[in-house]
């Protein structure tokens, strides 16, 4: 690989594998519990909830 | 050429970097991915009663509480029972979509919250509303 496309590539590959490497710690017998944050996007949920209410206000049947 | 190669892949590195967490930031959709006969029945039950309720709605005897629930303002026990069976309907429509989506624990909260938004938006100008504050107001 030539000198100057290794820099490039350096760059691109660390925060790539600094991203992805999961190191397990601690006692491999004793389960570990991971409190997960769901993220809800609300101007998602917002276009469901309109859908909703104008089906409910315009008497239009659900689609199955 | 070796210049053109050089550029090419600080190029190539840029692109990778800022694109990728675009999938992260695509809106996401929240829909009821199965129509349940029980979801299906909340909803004709509540397409059956939408009259009665923007009655009351116009009536100012029920408003639209800062939890997508209707709430009995004025005592009225046949407003009592429609509102009780709106909120049930309304709680099957918003438990499934909390199930069907996988939101956890603090979904249910958020789906309500979401909804009673909804619900302002779409009320009348004289119906009440209750702002996300607890402050009970006149929709202008």
């Amino acid at each position: 690989m030539r000198v100057k496309t290794f820099f490039p590539f350096l760059f691109l590959l660390v925060p790539v594998l600094a991203g992805c490497t999961v190191k397990a710690v601690g006692d491999p017998n004793r389960p570990i519990t991971i409190k997960a944050d769901i993220t809800i996007d609300i101007r998602g949920l917002k276009k469901t909830a309109v859908g909703i209410e104008d089906m409910v206000a315009e008497g239009t049947s659900p689609n199955v | 050429m070796f210049r053109r190669n050089f550029l090419f892949s600080w190029l190539l590195c840029f692109a990778t970097l800022t694109l990728s967490p675009l999938p992260a930031l695509a809106q996401k959709s929240y829909d009821l991915r199965e129509m349940t006969p029980e979801i299906k029945q909340a909803i004709e039950n509540r397409k059956a009663r939408y009259a009665e309720l923007q009655q009351l709605k116009i009536q100012t005897v029920v408003g639209e509480n800062n939890q997508g629930l209707a709430e009995l303002l004025k005592s009225s026990p046949e407003a009592r029972g429609v509102i009780e069976g709106e909120n049930r309907d309304r709680r099957v429509i918003y438990q499934a979509i909390v199930d069907q989506n996988g939101l956890g624990n603090q979904g249910m909260a958020k789906v309500q919250a979401v909804f009673a938004e909804v619900q302002r938006g779409k009320a009348r100008p004289g119906e009440l509303i209750q702002l996300p504050s607890g402050e009970w107001v006149q929709k202008t």
